[in-house]
């Protein structure tokens, strides 16, 4: 060999000997908590965010005066105790004592006040799930705050508990650079406070010692961004990450036999639907659509593309979610399909497979978007379940940035047909599904009324829902809307997928929010 | 070679103002509002119009242009998606990807080169054969196949290195031989073909005839001169590494910037792309330059004396 070979390999002998020498086990110790996402939050304002990865980081340094339990039902958190009047106007909580911001300053109705005037008077990303909603805010007395709304709205405590709700340091609101700076330097009453963010790396927080319900077990709280889904799977084998998030399907069977691991199969609302724009010269007859729900075997993608960690829902809202009702829905059932098309006019004249009315072809556009594995391949089954009965249904992919934008436009410049789109809402409530995806004020690009929907009876039950603080009242409107959506089917509702995260099996005591959000409190542990 | 290089980075400029004006048109033409990303898919107009206001989005593309430019120069540009300044994001991701890129072209070049001569001495030797072999497997393997190969034995099932992220020289191993390992594969086969070239030469048969030392044949004679063209491939990939590096950082979680730039075009982040796009052309033209002088350091042949 010759001499300039052997000096490389001797080097490249001593690097891997270094590797060796210092190599060991990557196991995090038991003060440290590492939760492995795929996406990074982005900002520490839980007024200015939009994003649900930025939503769980800032779930734990920030409280709200009420929040979610596990089945999301509402719980008090900074407010112990509320009453409301009978016309649902006034709303007035009683607050805890004794808790104060990571800077020291105290939490008291004050500080709910100028909380609630920043977002109504400002313009954060989140301004507009308030400001139709609350009047004003007032400070009966230290420890009682009262909010006016400017209509009874039998949701306000959800949207309380949504992350928009969770309350700032009000010395950092009132003093101008630290308002501004905020979403980098966060104060808030939570049982972590920030310690470290490398951007697109890794958000540090460390154990807030004066937090009110005691003293956090953990001592530090790292959210990493790993992006890539086989290499989340294995952080937890490693021990490198004791929360893998969003594992893929594909990996769930390996992690289940792995006893250093415990891999939980989770509840989530979000639900992936067909949106069809119900102004569309074909769709706009319910007989095509109808046509076309009844052709998708929603059972068969659940089992075989998403590997049983699916159910098909009949509703537009899942389960979990405030207002749901069960209704009936559509079986898999292409001889009725078939059946409809025919009775609708639609038929296969000159034996192409494809069927004619009035010489138009059945033929539609589904767009969808690139952003995950299973928006291209459940769009590629169902165009084949409706190619089955006679639809020439043709698949068009975009990037998700120009999918929004697409599926944005006004009803004038639309050119949409079929959308494959999937919907939580974000306050745990049917209001918020109901009333963007259905109701004819949102119709795009007001609102995510992407289908240009609009009947009567459903806006008038959707506000009924909306202005009612009784909860069986509105739960009955949201089926009367339900009933008639799912003979109108602006939105084809396909399944409610699980949510697949794995836990270190010696972690104990966080919680789990079918917001899709992981919880860790002062009480978690790791043995 | 003073005023050549100074005439070298004159030129630069028209290059890199180029590169803005076609990233820029390229980025604000496609589809997709980063507004719209940004609102999320649950804002009302409203939402969306006040974004636009924000980052001046609602104003004309002549407008946004010099605005970016202007931004650039006076530092003062700001991410719509982080809202920190570009320089600040741009500058933490693109040392990150050239500490990576650094490690893995050393161990591209030392690997590489050494296989090359080593085919090259052994032309049609079994050591020639598994070169050859290693070499085209190397250019072959896909880079996120052979990273995550690489995890599952190492992190895996021997714990000896941690699966990913940044933290120190142990983090780093995997990520730069999985981002150098294609490179090793090209710097090897240009190596050996150089080298076969340069040896059959008559001054080398000269030399070999005066006497020389094998060693002093190869190292001193031949290699030099066989390193000319390598050294320009050796250019080339380092910058390729340093914008194509996305898939290794993906698969490696390492927060460089190739991974950033991805985001940022999926996020429609304008000014990110834009800034980015930009310093990795500078970089492109640096490199190539820095090759054109080591040309003139290899060979005393070639001055540039214009």
């Amino acid at each position: 060999m010759t001499g300039i070979a052997k000096k490389g390999l001797y080097l490249l002998l001593a690097v891997a000997a270094l590797s060796l020498c210092i190599a060991g086990t990557a196991l995090a110790d038991n003060e440290e908590l590492i939760i492995a996402k795929s996406r990074e939050a982005l900002a520490l304002d839980p007024q200015d965010i939009t994003d649900t990865p930025s939503e769980e980081v800032n779930r734990a340094i920030y409280e709200g005066l009420v929040t979610f339990d596990d089945q999301l039902n509402i719980v008090p958190m900074l407010a112990s105790s509320w009453t409301y009047t009978d016309d649902g106007l006034e709303w007035t909580f009683k607050l805890r004592e004794g808790v104060k911001f990571h800077s020291g300053t105290p939490f008291n109705a004050e500080a709910v006040k100028v909380n609630f005037d920043r977002i109504l008077n400002g313009k954060y990303k989140r301004t507009s799930l308030y400001q139709p909603v609350i009047d004003k805010v007032e400070v009966i007395d230290d420890n009682t705050v009262k909010f006016t709304l400017k209509e009874s709205f039998g949701a306000f405590l959800n949207v309380l508990a949504h992350t928009a709700g969770l309350i700032l340091d009000p010395s950092y609101v009132q003093d101008e650079a630290k308002n501004e700076a905020i979403k980098h330097k966060p104060s808030g009453t939570g049982p972590f406070m920030l310690d470290e963010w490398e951007q697109g790396d890794f958000i540090a927080l460390k154990a807030y010692k004066d937090y009110w319900q005691g003293k956090p077990k953990l001592q530090r709280l790292v959210f990493r961004t790993i992006p890539e889904d086989s290499a989340r799977a294995m952080m937890i084998e490693t021990g490198e990450a004791d929360i893998a998030q969003q594992i893929p399907p594909t990996d769930v069977e390996r992690l289940l036999k792995n006893k250093k691991v415990d891999m939980k199969v989770l509840p989530s609302i979000v639900v992936q639907f067909i949106g069809i724009n119900c102004q569309n010269d074909i769709l706009k007859d319910p007989a095509v659509r109808l046509a076309l729900a009844y052709s998708i075997d929603r059972q068969a993608i659940c089992d075989k593309i998403l590997m049983g960690y699916a159910e098909p829902v009949d509703s537009m809202v899942a389960p979990l979610v405030n207002g749901y009702s069960e209704v009936k829905g559509f079986t898999y059932d292409p001889e009725k399909a078939r059946a409809i098309l025919k009775e609708a006019g639609w038929v296969d004249t000159d034996k192409d497979g494809i069927r004619e009315k009035d010489g138009k072809k059945l033929t539609v556009e589904f767009w969808t978007h690139g952003r995950d594995t299973l928006s291209l391949k459940v769009p590629q089954s169902v165009q084949a379940f409706a190619n089955a009965v006679g639809f020439d249904c043709q698949m068009k992919v975009m990037d998700w940035g120009a999918f929004l934008s697409a599926t944005g436009k006004g009803l004038e410049e639309s050119t949409s047909q079929l959308m494959w789109l999937g919907w939580s809402p974000s306050t745990g409530d049917a209001d918020w599904v109901y009333r963007p995806l259905v109701h004819s004020d949102y119709w795009q690009p007001a609102g995510p009324n992407r289908p240009f929907y609009k009947n009567n009876d459903v806006d008038e039950a959707i506000m009924v829902g909306f202005r009612s603080v009784d909860q069986e009242e509105r739960k009955a409107a949201y089926k009367r809307a339900q009933e008639i959506l799912s003979t109108e089917l602006p939105w084809i509702p396909l399944y409610t997928r699980k949510t697949l995260h794995a836990f270190n099996a010696k972690l104990h005591g966080v919680e789990y929010l079918p917001l899709d959000f992981v919880v860790v409190t002062h009480e978690s542990y790791k043995d | 070679m003073g005023r050549f290089i100074v005439r070298r980075l004159i030129l630069a400029i028209p290059v890199l103002i180029g590169v803005s004006i076609i990233a820029f048109l390229i980025l604000h033409l496609s589809p997709g509002d980063p507004a719209e990303l940004l609102a999320g898919d649950e804002a009302t107009q409203a939402d969306i119009q006040m974004i636009r206001e924000k980052f001046g989005l609602d104003q004309p593309l002549t407008t946004q242009y010099f605005r970016f430019i202007k931004g650039i120069a006076t530092g003062e540009l700001i991410s719509m998606k982080y809202e920190v300044p570009v320089m600040e994001i741009v500058g933490k991701r693109l040392k990150n990807t050239l500490i990576l890129s650094s490690v893995a072209i050393a161990i591209s070049v030392i690997v590489g080169i050494m296989a090359g001569i080593l085919s090259a001495v052994h032309r049609y030797s079994w050591i020639d054969y598994v070169a050859t072999v290693v070499a085209l497997l190397g250019v072959s393997m896909p880079v996120f196949w052979w990273g995550l190969l690489m995890i599952l034995l190492f992190s895996v099932n021997l714990m000896w290195l941690p699966s990913g992220g940044m933290g120190g020289f142990r983090h780093m191993i995997m990520p730069a031989i999985a981002l150098g390992t294609a490179s090793a594969g090209i710097i090897a086969r240009m190596t050996r073909s150089s080298m076969l070239d340069v040896l059959q030469q008559d001054y080398i048969t000269t030399a070999v005839a005066k006497g020389l030392r094998q060693k002093l044949v190869v190292y001193r004679h031949a290699l030099r001169n066989a390193l000319i063209p390598t050294v320009t491939v050796i250019g080339l990939q380092f910058g390729y590494m340093l914008a194509g590096a996305v898939l290794t950082e993906s698969v490696f979680s390492w927060p460089g910037i190739g991974r950033l730039i991805v985001d940022s075009i999926m996020g429609r982040d304008y000014p990110v792309v834009q800034t980015a796009l930009l310093i990795i052309a500078l970089i492109f033209v640096l490199a190539n330059l820095v090759v054109d002088v080591l040309y003139a350091l290899l060979d005393p042949r070639i001055r540039y004396n214009d």
